[in-house]
């Protein structure tokens, strides 16, 4: 079947919308579901997938509460990322962030849907990426130097104190230059 | 290099060489999910920015020295092309979607599979033959050392690698072992063990991963949870359930023969009888009778019938290899007569009746 908004794609997302004595179902895919604005997924639908799996720890896509989903959206302030304009409660209903500043925008409420999916883990562990250990690098570095700058400041080493200034804001410079270069936009 | 060498070249690398304990797990396969700094993910992504992303993934791996990759557009291949890509396992039925700008990079042993613009922005995906998990993750591992020294990542210091499904967040890696389990299946214990290995952050699928059913009694074993744990982690639970299923699996055949070996032998030459004698083979029947007949060879029940032909036609028998060997599109009917009469060809012997007939009159 093929979306019916888009009329383009295959249709991977069955949305049941409750009206006062009728149901609607609405066949979209993935991506017009993305950008629609409020949907309910057929849990009869096998298998359990991520959303129904996320829905379902929630407290909720069951067709036709939408007294609940009003409840879960103030549950979460209806925040919206600003990078892709998702909701927390559109991300609980499609099962899926839209981009990397989610993380950061639902960074309170993600923890817990981690624990659900990862045994109990939120924190990780593996492996990191070279060019995040560089960053990380530099930033303990500027910890470092502006440390030693405010005991040379104590000590009245005024001179010295100046130089770890400079220093700091030097590598202050590089985080700010490396920081552009890694947003290929 | 085109990609007709891919598709011309049916049974692919994982399918025809021998790994570890082959006889049981078919291939090992590992996945890593990244996405690049700056821009929405896929599901989120307009076409400009899935087709920037696109030049840059693909940018980075033709230029670099170390693979020689073919890159295909999925927009520019034909749907059979597309499906046999799949059937090869090579990429995913959702990275196939013309729509979504969806490409892929295949190393010239096809052993590298880097789809762009999937679920994620990168998908780098290397499959070996038999039990090689530290063998695939290491080669994986070096492809994606390769992009994240040119690509900045979208990586969090508490969440590792951010990908769109919270269910690949942190490493982003899967580990998959696909095993032949008939054994298992036939004694109905795998009924019981699926759920057992659920509680220890593992899962058991069919052989197309998520959704689909076991065909022909292929499983495909991997790690749940991907945060959390190393991937060093990961990899070690997934071995050692692997070694669990390939002991309780050999212990099953040891009972069956045991126990019910003229069922089992009627069985299993009853399924090379229809392999070798069959004028309509759905792909079903195809699946669970190979299945039977790999077993019957594992157990030295079935002789003379080669291994690597079995490996071969589990690949040939599915409708986009068949109607590409047939050069033709064909209606269901016309590839169950396709697929009888390529088994018939490939399983005979000189033209004459089949050594595993004579088995049975000894």
């Amino acid at each position: 079947m093929i979306c019916e908004n888009c009329k383009e794609r295959p249709a991977s997302v069955i949305i049941k919308k409750g009206y006062i004595g009728e149901a609607v179902e609405r066949h979209l895919c993935e991506k017009c579901a993305f950008q629609s604005e409020t949907f309910h997924f057929d849990p009869n639908n096998e298998p359990l997938s991520i959303q129904q799996f996320l829905s379902q720890w929630f407290g909720g896509t069951e067709p036709f509460k939408t007294e609940q989903q009003q409840a879960r959206g103030n549950q979460f302030g209806n925040i919206e990322c600003p990078g892709c304009n998702l909701t927390f409660s559109k991300f609980l209903d499609i099962g899926k962030f839209g981009c990397a500043t989610c993380y950061d925008t639902f960074r309170q409420h993600v923890p817990n849907v981690f624990g659900k999916l990862h045994s109990g883990h939120t924190t990780h562990t593996g492996k990191i990426p070279v060019s995040f250990n560089k960053v990380y690098a530099i930033k303990r570095k500027v910890e470092e130097v502006r440390a030693k700058m405010q005991v040379a400041v104590a000590e009245e080493r005024f001179e010295e104190a100046a130089a770890l200034r400079d220093e700091a804001n030097e590598l202050q410079k590089q985080l700010a230059h490396g920081g552009e270069e890694r947003n290929v936009d | 290099m085109s990609i007709e060498k891919f598709i011309q070249n049916a049974a692919t690398g994982w399918m025809t060489a021998h790994g570890e304990n082959s006889d049981i797990v078919l291939s090992t396969r590992i996945r890593l999910a990244r996405n690049l700094r700056g821009y929405r993910f896929p599901i989120a992504a307009n076409d400009d920015e899935a087709l920037a992303v696109d030049k840059i993934v693909a940018g980075t791996l033709l230029d670099d020295d170390e693979d020689d990759y073919t890159y295909s557009r999925m927009s520019e291949l034909s749907s059979l092309d597309r499906e046999v890509l799949v059937e090869k396992h090579l990429v995913s039925p959702h990275l196939t979607n013309p729509k979504r700008h969806g490409a892929v990079l295949l190393s010239s042993d096809e052993s590298i599979s880097v789809m762009v613009n999937e679920e994620d922005h990168i998908r780098i995906q290397c499959i070996y033959p038999g039990l090689q998990l530290e063998e695939a993750f290491n080669q994986a591992n070096r492809v994606d050392d390769i992009l994240e020294k040119e690509l900045p990542y979208a990586f969090d210091e508490d969440f590792g690698y951010l990908t769109s499904c919270p269910s690949n967040t942190g490493t982003g890696m899967r580990a998959s072992v696909m095993m032949h389990l008939p054994a298992l299946t036939i004694t109905k214990q795998i009924d019981r063990i699926i759920p057992a290995i659920g509680r220890l952050g593992l899962v058991v699928r069919g052989s197309y991963g998520e959704g689909s059913k076991a065909l022909g009694n292929v499983y495909q074993v991997s790690n749940q949870v991907t945060l959390g744990k190393t991937e060093a982690d990961i990899l070690e639970d997934l071995g050692n359930i692997t070694s669990h299923l390939l002991a309780h699996e050999r212990r099953a055949r040891k009972l069956l023969v045991e126990k019910s070996q003229i069922a089992l032998e009627n069985r299993l030459f009853r399924s090379l009888g229809t392999l070798v004698y069959s004028r309509l083979l759905q792909t079903g029947e195809a699946a669970r009778c190979l299945s039977d007949v790999r077993l019957g060879i594992d157990l030295g029940i079935i002789k003379d019938v080669d291994m690597t032909i079995l490996n071969e036609l589990m690949i040939f028998m599915q409708p986009g290899f068949l109607q590409q060997f047939a050069q033709t599109d064909l209606t269901q009917e016309e590839r169950d007569i396709f697929r009888a009469k390529l088994f018939r060809e490939r399983l005979a012997i000189d033209g004459s009746r089949p050594s595993a007939e004579k088995g049975t009159e000894e």
